[in-house]
């Protein structure tokens, strides 16, 4: 490889990441400004109104009145770790868009056109996985180093909480790589693809690992019903107590960040990415035709964060034991059954529509159990 | 029915009560324990609000709210029918006060200015630190000539702590603006008032009183 | 002794009380207005009727048909009195409606109100409801009736307390009751004022807010003053009283009946003669010419003015450096180097103004380091002669036996003490004048002050001791006020008044009094005890108690004071040690 061809490659490279870094804070800041907006929509409010048209620039005025807000650093903090946290949050929260498709690219994609800042990796889902697990770290170092008891308690709950729901996730997609029979995002998303455009998106036949990818997702990121690790009620504001100003934005920023991520993966992986009804399946090079598809995902991508969004308005958050034994007692199981059927039917080569069918009997058959259990332990509880 | 219980299951009651009383976990049915149809309820909730309620939000500094007339906001002064201030520093709402926040330094009242003559005692000066208060109205109740009163103003903003602390003056000023705008807070003369601050509960046409001019 | 039954209650009471002092006895309240413990009895304000019977020796009991006066009525044995029954109730009731009937309830401006006994007579047994029509009948202030004394003219409930008061106690018989009936009030002679030394007593007599001191007039609501136990420091009688603050202001003084001392009233010399602690001219700290001291900040004065608009809300006066350990220590190596290089040229002069534990605290410490150094009594303040009441007729003075108050002309509470105490130490008193009398060779000075002289450039200093004094060599003084000496001194520490010091005063008949601090003393000055506290090395706080069993211990003359805790009335030095009187 010479130099030229190191070059042809690197740029590329440096324009998408550059593109990521400018559009990461934007789009962070505007995820606030929807998020409020969907909020106050859902409670009855107008939510920000008086900044800019439709209270537009009020993601702007926000993110300039953090940028001048004076820097605490409270006396009592670890100091290095305490301003190291944020920013392992925020990269490692970075690195995992670095696998992500933002769109079909071109099978030569030496041509400079691209929409991934790291195309054609084989394993890029377990790199997805392996970087995304890393920014606990920086959830756990930040509650460490403020000293303080309520940043620990959420630091460690947010601990736990990583540590039970990276299974189930990863048993879920499991299955979707066994389907694929790749680990490469890329190729997973083009073994969605279908005559229909819609028939063939992995959510026909593994709607249980949808949900049990959603949920875990969910928790990954920390939004409700499963933030646990910052609930105000309980934790003062938990691993972000003693963070303020822009050392509190790049918490943020994270947050938003994994919340882009989740939702990408989700459209990726169950919801056939840029395939759709009346869009071409095939990546060709006309760029109209590449535009449409990306709108398509992101269209999709935008669909799965307001979803996001209105969750939280929608749902009470967990108790933390019941968080615990939602990985533990139900997802894991779940996941695993699930897996099983799948493995079964990929290796005897059976057709996939059962598998479906499967999913739904699992799930209703695991509520049923939990009902039962709950039932005889009250019972059992009031007979003592 | 208790006497016909044995003693032992008396005591076994007895036992029975004293010990901790827990709550039972709700019991959770099919349904619930799919979780997926309360999701969707729980969104479809959001939804309809999202979609079909009417938004509540006032838009503030266009849109005011109206008060309630027994608000109590920013304290004013009352003045009697002569214009003078009305109170008489007795200090029973600086008593009052839990906030600490009213000081008041009486003096008597000029004895040579005829506007003065019917009066003994005035506040030289009436302080209310406005910040401090917490507008509970217990200087409003406790005052006997009701001199005091809370009005409906809300929106008290200002600049310095120091243009919050309200002398005599600012808040004599407030009852000339809320009395002129009809804003006089519903409690205002709501019964016979002292003889301390109105005009003397005498009649005009009963004989000055015996002693008057003798001494005086 | 004689036994009587208050409510079915079995007291034992003196031969002369009264059933309101018999009911007293028993812990039972019989209200009233005119009757006073000091005064004749009149019975004419009918507060406190009750129901009086006789318990027969068969042990029946026959009660009287009608209400009787309680102040009128002799506590005879057997009597049985009946405060609660209906018809007292209703004889209560209906006298306070009666003697609310004109008046005009402006307890809102009234400066009575919370000690005023007509509201707490009317709160405790009166009805809620007048059932007067007409108008209240109105009368005119009179502010003119006295000096320091003003007149609600329609608040009065007629109870001639203040007129007895003139008439038997001050003798001046100023005030009068003048027209009768519905129109009756309280008044003076046309240019007559009532403008005696005890004419301040009126206000405390008053039950109700009629008579109010034109010196506290609207001052404080008498709901937030504390108050203290003290005793006068203006006069060698030494009157208990009361001193009332609030915040480290005293608005006034009050007499507090003391029958080993003064008895019940005060004069107005003490009551008024107060305000010099209060003063902008006092010593704000320790200064001396060695170190550089820095006064304290000058809002601290607004402390002394007490109500200052905006006071509530200024910010509390930074903390300054504290200049007393640098005082006190070069003033402990100063009094050692000079008492070292010749003890007998080592004079320190003793105030009539200290307490006994003051005086005893700097007598001992100075006779510890040699005996020759001289101890001296400062000057004693006399002004005229002792002023006796009740006054005759023709305005003199009355005889020993009639006399029922007495102004003395020392003016100061300590004498006695101090000389108790100077003598133990050093066999003889030797007065200042004495001292230095021709050359007396004293090069080193303790002077200790403390004297009432707020506005005076030259102070207490005589201007013979100003220039004996001239050429000393050291030269340290302890007062409240500047005067000559303050200015060159050496050293100056900032003392306190005597409503800022807890003590023992022996007042002219041998009365030892515990006067306590009732606020604290003004910027950085000290009460004197514990500056001498900490001059002497002493271990532990200042601690009056203490000290005067220490001072029992050690001087023969003052073991009375073993006690400790002198009581409220005091404890007198002759009943235990009549012969070192
Ligand atoms: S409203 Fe309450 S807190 Fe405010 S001044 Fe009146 S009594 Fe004080
Ligand atoms: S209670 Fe009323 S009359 Fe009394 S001081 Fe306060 S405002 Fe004045
Ligand atoms: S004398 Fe007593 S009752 Fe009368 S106005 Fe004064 S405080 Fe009120
Ligand atoms: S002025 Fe006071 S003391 Fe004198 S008669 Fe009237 S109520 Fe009694
Ligand atoms: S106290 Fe007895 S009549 Fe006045």
């Amino acid at each position: 490889m010479n130099w030229y061809e190191i070059w042809a490659e690197l740029w590329p490279t440096l324009i998408a990441i550059g593109i990521i870094l400018a559009v990461v804070p934007v789009v962070g800041l505007y995820a606030t400004f929807v998020e409020r907006k969907l909020a106050a929509a859902v409670q009855d409010r107008l939510g920000p109104n008086r900044v800019g048209p439709f209270g537009l620039f009020q993601a702007i005025a926000d993110g300039i009145k953090i940028f001048l807000k004076e820097q605490i650093i409270p006396s009592h903090v670890h100091t290095f770790i305490y301003m190291l946290a944020p920013c392992i949050s925020l990269m490692t929260a970075m690195f995992a868009l670095a696998v992500l498709p933002y769109g079909p690219t071109p099978v030569n994609y030496f041509g400079g056109l691209r929409f991934i800042v790291m195309p054609g990796l084989d394993i890029s889902l377990l790199i997805m996985f392996a970087i995304s697990s890393l920014s606990a770290y920086g959830i756990i170092l930040g509650g460490w180093a403020s000293n303080n008891k309520y940043s620990l308690y959420g630091a460690i709950r947010s601990c736990a909480q990583f540590i039970s729901y990276e299974i189930p996730m990863g048993l879920s997609v499991i299955g979707v790589i066994l389907v694929a029979g790749s680990m490469n995002i890329e190729t997973i998303v083009a073994s969605q693809g279908s005559g229909d455009g819609i028939s063939g998106w992995n959510l026909w036949w593994q709607p249980l690992a949808l949900i049990i990818f959603f949920t875990s997702a969910l928790a990954e990121t920390n939004r409700l019903p499963f933030d646990l690790p910052e609930c105000e009620q309980e934790l003062v504001g938990g691993f972000h107590t003693e963070y303020g100003g822009i050392k509190f934005v790049l918490f943020f920023l994270a947050e938003y960040t994994h919340v882009v991520t989740v939702s990408f993966l989700t459209t990726l992986l169950f919801f056939g990415g840029w395939h759709f009804p009346g869009v071409p399946s095939e990546v060709t090079a006309s760029y109209g035709i590449l535009a449409l598809q990306m709108l398509v995902l992101l269209v999709k991508v935008c669909g799965v964060v307001c979803f996001i969004m209105l969750l939280r308005w929608a749902l009470p958050r967990f108790r933390f034991d019941q968080l615990m034994g939602l990985a533990w007692k139900g997802l894991i199981p779940l996941a695993m059954l699930n897996l099983v059927f799948l493995a079964v039917f990929e290796s005897l080569g059976w057709h996939r529509w059962p598998l479906a069918v499967l999913s739904v009997l699992l799930f209703v058959a695991a509520g049923y159990w939990s009902a039962w259990q709950s039932q005889s332990f009250v019972r059992k509880a009031s007979v003592t | 029915m208790s006497t016909a219980e044995t003693p032992v299951a008396q005591v076994e009651k007895k036992q029975k009560k004293k010990t901790v009383q827990w709550g039972d976990d709700p019991k959770i049915g099919f349904v619930e324990a799919l979780y997926l149809p309360a999701i969707a309820g729980g969104i479809a909730t959001a939804l309809k609000h999202a979609f079909f309620k009417k938004r509540s939000t006032a838009q503030y500094p266009e849109q005011k709210p109206e008060m309630p007339p027994n608000y109590r906001g920013v304290h004013r002064l009352n003045r009697d029918e002569e214009g003078r201030v009305k109170c008489v520093a007795c200090y029973m709402c600086q008593t009052a006060c839990p906030a600490n926040c009213i000081e008041i330094i009486a003096a008597p009242a000029p004895q040579d200015d005829p506007k003065w003559a019917n009066r003994d005692k005035f506040p030289a000066t009436f302080t209310i630190d406005e910040l401090r208060c917490i507008y509970c109205g217990m200087c409003e109740e406790a005052c006997p000539v009701d001199a005091i009163e809370l009005t409906s103003i809300y929106d008290l903003t200002g600049m310095s702590r120091q243009e919050m602390i309200f002398d005599k003056e600012k808040l004599l000023s407030v009852f000339d603006e809320t009395s002129k705008a009809g804003l006089d807070p519903v409690r205002t003369n709501r019964g016979a008032l002292g003889p301390a601050s109105e005009k003397s509960m005498q009649s005009t046409d009963s004989p000055p009183p015996p002693g008057r001019g003798k001494h005086g | 002794m004689s036994t009587v039954f208050v409510n079915d209650i079995e007291v034992e009471v003196g031969p002369r009380d009264n059933l309101i002092q018999a009911a007293r006895a028993a812990g039972v309240e019989i209200p009233h207005y005119c009757w006073h413990e000091a005064l004749s009895v009149v019975a004419s304000c009918r507060m406190c009727l009750v129901e009086v019977g006789e318990k027969k020796p068969d042990g029946t009991i026959a009660m009287g048909p009608k209400l009787v006066p309680a102040c009128q009525t002799p506590a005879k044995p057997g009597t049985v009195v009946k405060t609660e029954t209906a018809k007292v109730k209703t004889g209560q009731q209906m006298t306070l409606e009666f003697l609310l009937l004109n008046h005009p309830l402006d307890c809102s401006i009234c400066d009575q109100a919370g000690e005023c006994y007509l509201q707490d007579y009317t709160y405790k047994f009166g009805k809620a409801q007048s059932r007067l029509n007409e108008p209240k009948v109105q009368r005119l202030d009179k502010y003119h009736i006295g000096e320091q004394i003003a007149l609600f003219t329609d608040r009065c409930v007629m109870c001639t307390r203040c007129v007895r008061f003139t008439r038997e106690i001050s003798g001046t018989a100023e005030l009068q009751v003048v027209a009768r009936g519905s129109v009756e009030e309280i008044d003076v002679f046309p240019n007559k004022p009532c403008n005696n030394k005890l004419a301040g007593n009126v206000v405390d007599l008053c039950p109700v807010g009629a008579l109010c001191s034109k010196d506290f007039l609207y001052k404080k609501r008498v709901w937030w003053l504390k108050s203290q136990k003290s005793v006068c420091a203006g006069c060698s009688t030494g009157c208990s009283i009361e001193v009332d603050q609030n915040e480290d202001h005293v608005y006034r003084l009050r007499p507090r009946a003391n029958p080993l001392a003064q008895g019940h009233f005060m004069c107005d010399e003490g009551r008024f003669g107060f305000k010099y602690v209060q003063s902008t001219n006092r010593l704000s700290g320790p200064t001396s010419k060695s170190i550089a001291t820095v006064g304290v900040a000058a809002s601290a004065v607004t402390k002394f003015n007490g109500n200052v608009a905006g006071k509530l809300f200024q910010p509390a006066d930074l903390a300054v450096v504290d200049h007393w350990p640098a005082a006190i220590q070069e003033a402990r190596e100063k009094i050692k180097a000079a008492v070292d290089s010749s003890a007998s040229s080592f004079a320190a002069v003793f105030s009539p103004m200290m307490s006994v534990e003051e005086a005893y605290l700097l007598a001992s410490y100075l006779k510890g380091l040699n005996r020759n150094v001289k101890l001296l009594m400062g000057p004693v303040p006399v002004v005229g002669e002792d002023d006796c009441y009740p006054k005759n007729v023709n305005g003199s003075a009355p005889t020993a036996e009639k006399t029922k108050f007495t102004i003395r002309a020392e003016k100061c509470p300590n004498r006695l003490g101090v000389e108790k105490v100077l003598k133990h130490f050093q066999g003889a008193l030797v007065p200042i004048e004495d001292a230095i009398q021709g050359a007396h060779g004293i090069q080193a000075w303790y002077f200790v002050g403390g004297y009432a002289t707020p506005d005076d450039s030259i102070g207490w200093v005589s201007p013979s001791i100003a220039k004996a004094t001239e050429p000393a060599k050291l030269l340290i003084v302890q007062d409240i006020f500047p005067s000559v000496l303050s200015k060159r001194a050496d050293i100056v520490f900032a003392g306190a008044a005597f409503t800022e010091r807890d003590g023992t005063f022996i007042n002219h008949s041998g009365l030892a009094q515990a006067f306590r601090a009732a606020t604290r003393p003004p910027q950085a000055s000290r009460a004197d005890g514990r500056i001498l506290n900490e001059l002497c090395l002493r271990q532990g706080l200042y601690n009056t108690e203490f000290l005067r069993k220490e001072i029992a211990s050690k001087i023969p003359s003052l073991e009375s004071l073993s006690v400790g805790d002198l009581g409220v009335h005091g404890v007198e030095l002759h009943q235990l040690v009549g012969a070192h009187l």
